[in-house]
């Protein structure tokens, strides 16, 4: 079961990455092609950013330290992450119809460094405006950890987005943030 | 326009219900008077105040309450509102108040029964009818409170059945909810979903019970669960639930639905949690019931399968997988869903992870299968809200349905009898002899 798993959650006690200003901007490149997939609903190219072990979380709870004792908002795993994918993609999805669309903005992004794993741990600010019947205002601090390919970028191990909103009612959230 | 009792009792047929139950918003005042005004209804469980001076707030229909743990051990479900100038006590979900409340405008403070304790400047009362003695300078406590197994109801109406009376046969899933821990008890853990259904809070109780709709609404998500396992070979728990939802109409027409007075029900279980595959949590689970109650009575409180309980006004328990969802109607076209978690105290720790994982894939906002009800609830409400027609269909399986002791049981799991039987109840409250009774008059 996905609360059995023995996954690193853990986003502190990191080494400096030592990055060049030019790798920095690589990062910075990835994290905006990877809401621009999400802003278009690309979600298979959006799918293959991720390593196979990779976890998409929301927490429930601000500082929430593990997905393991607690609830969360989104814990998904790559077979979750395909199943989303599948309803999102189907044509009797009646809360997506009309769909979701939306406009995300990345900034603030900040390197802070590697894991014990490896992984590269960024820190961004994430400001999502959303329309479905309505408008409404989703923002974020998101945290990725990416781990470096052998030919050169990266993939997505973690990607933990913590709603500014996180612990208030709320309406569905149907889409990947 | 004003409504008579007579236009009340009109609305409700043995067959059909007028669209104006759903959208009148004087109909919902009138329900937050004679249904949340008068039934039991859960505020929440013992465990969320284990300390002297824990609370936590809830609604009950319209009314803001706290349920506070007292010195003496006892609980306490008081409004939410100073004697003084009427301002709430306490703002958050959930804190301690230490050994009194104390009210943040003018510092008047109460014990942790609501009593009066004190209000700065005595002096400046001299001479008036302030009393610290008199009710009307204390917190009002609501008129009965009465837990059941740790769950804690209250009821604004000081006449009425006792709680284990007014729950009748579907108080047999709190005591299995219970049973599943060998010590006999629960506690609420892991966090709580707030959810907003656009919709009146009556359509959500409908559906908790309505097995027509679940492969018609949940076809996106049970298709893609279906072709992530073909993909996977194989079906695990979180795939599974996901599944069960498709079930062909042959399934759902052998389920039993239980209805009994006052508008509660349970439905027998549509997912077997032994059926996932490799399940050594079942086991693991089985043997800590055996050591405790003897293989006998752990293999029947554990082959009590059932799904969704419907507790009238309070919400639906989950046995199976320990959670609780609150229904909180906030306005005639908005309902709150609050989604507890439980553990089964001195159960594996694997149990309740299964608790949180089914929490996460099914009750959560971000659930892949939830979206679908919710959006379907809310097509409900505005579509009643146009000239297209003016009733609403219970007529499946009419007449057929059986009685037995203190309700009544479908022959054909694809009854609307729960519908109508929440109706029955409906109509009693909101027009019988329970609203006459209260000397309410609508003018």
């Amino acid at each position: 079961m996905l609360l059995d798993l023995d996954f690193d959650v853990g986003t502190r006690d990191l080494r400096p990455a030592g990055l060049s200003a030019e790798a920095e901007r690589q990062v910075e490149r990835f994290l905006f092609a990877e809401a621009r997939l999400l802003d278009e609903r690309r979600f298979e190219a959006w799918l293959a950013l991720w390593t196979e072990d990779g976890m998409y979380w929301m927490p429930r709870r601000p500082q929430q330290e593990s997905p393991y004792d607690h609830i969360s908002l989104f814990w998904d795993d790559a077979m979750l992450r395909r199943v989303r994918v599948r309803r999102l993609d189907h044509p009797r999805n009646w809360s997506q119809q009309p769909p979701t669309r939306a406009v995300r903005l990345v900034g603030n992004v900040t390197i802070d460094g590697l894991d014990d794993g490896g992984n590269l741990v960024v820190s961004s600010v994430l400001q999502v405006t959303e329309w479905r019947r309505e408008l409404r205002h989703l923002a974020a601090r998101v945290t990725h950890k990416l781990a470096g390919v052998a030919a050169g970028g990266w993939q997505i191990r973690l990607k933990r987005v913590d709603l500014v909103q996180c612990d208030a009612v709320l309406d569905n959230l149907e889409v990947y943030l | 326009m004003s409504l008579s009792d007579l236009d009340l009792a009109a609305l409700v047929r043995p067959d059909s219900v007028h669209k104006r139950v759903y959208t009148d918003p004087e109909i919902f005042a009138l329900e937050m008077e004679r249904i949340y005004g008068q039934a039991w209804i859960y505020v929440g469980h013992e465990s969320q105040v284990p300390q002297v001076g824990d609370y936590c707030t809830a609604r009950i229909g319209d009314q803001h309450v706290i349920l506070v743990r007292d010195t003496d051990g006892g609980v306490h479900v008081l409004y939410n509102r100073c004697a003084h100038k009427g301002a709430k006590l306490v703002a958050a979900d959930e804190g301690n108040v230490g050994k009194s409340f104390r009210c943040p405008y003018h510092a008047w403070t109460y014990r942790l029964d609501g009593s009066h304790l004190g209000a700065p400047l005595k002096n400046g009362f001299a001479g008036t009818c302030f009393d610290p003695a008199d009710p009307a300078f204390s917190l009002r406590p609501l008129a009965r409170v009465s837990a059941y197994r740790g769950f804690v109801f209250a009821s604004q109406a000081a006449d009425g059945p006792d709680l284990a009376t007014f729950l009748g046969g579907a108080v047999t899933s709190l005591d299995n909810f219970c049973d599943r821990s060998p010590l006999g008890k629960v506690e609420v853990a892991g966090g709580v979903f707030r959810v907003l259904q656009r919709s009146n809070w009556k359509v959500f109780y409908e559906n908790l019970h309505d097995t027509m709709h679940a492969r018609v609404t949940h076809e996106s998500s049970v298709a893609a669960a279906r072709e992530e396992a073909k993909a996977l070979g194989g079906m695990p728990f979180e795939l599974h639930i996901m599944d069960g939802n498709g079930e062909p109409y042959e399934f759902w027409e052998k389920l039993e639905l239980r209805a009994y007075d006052n508008g509660h029900g349970y439905m027998e279980g549509i997912f077997n949690p032994g059926a996932a595959e490799r399940d050594p949590l079942a086991r693991a689970h089985f043997a800590t019931l055996e050591a405790a109650y003897g293989a006998e009575r752990a293999r029947e409180i554990l082959g009590m399968n059932r799904h969704n309980t419907i507790l009238y006004g309070s919400g639906s328990p989950h046995t199976v997988f320990q959670q609780f969802r609150v229904i909180r109607p906030l306005a005639v076209d908005r309902t709150l869903v609050e989604i507890q978690v439980f553990r089964l105290k001195g159960a594996p720790e694997g149990v309740f992870r299964r608790a949180l994982l089914y929490a996460n894939i099914i009750n959560s906002p971000g659930s892949n299968v939830m979206p679908d009800d919710v959006e379907v609830y809310a097509r409900c409400q505005e579509g009643n809200g146009t000239d297209g027609g003016d009733w609403i269909s219970l007529h499946r399986y009419l007449g057929t349905d059986r009685e037995v002791p203190g309700g009544m049981v479908s022959t054909n799991g694809t009854s609307e009898l729960p519908m109508r039987n929440q109706f029955k109840a409906w109509r009693r409250y909101m027009a019988g002899e329970a609203a006459a009774g209260r000397g309410l008059h609508v003018a």
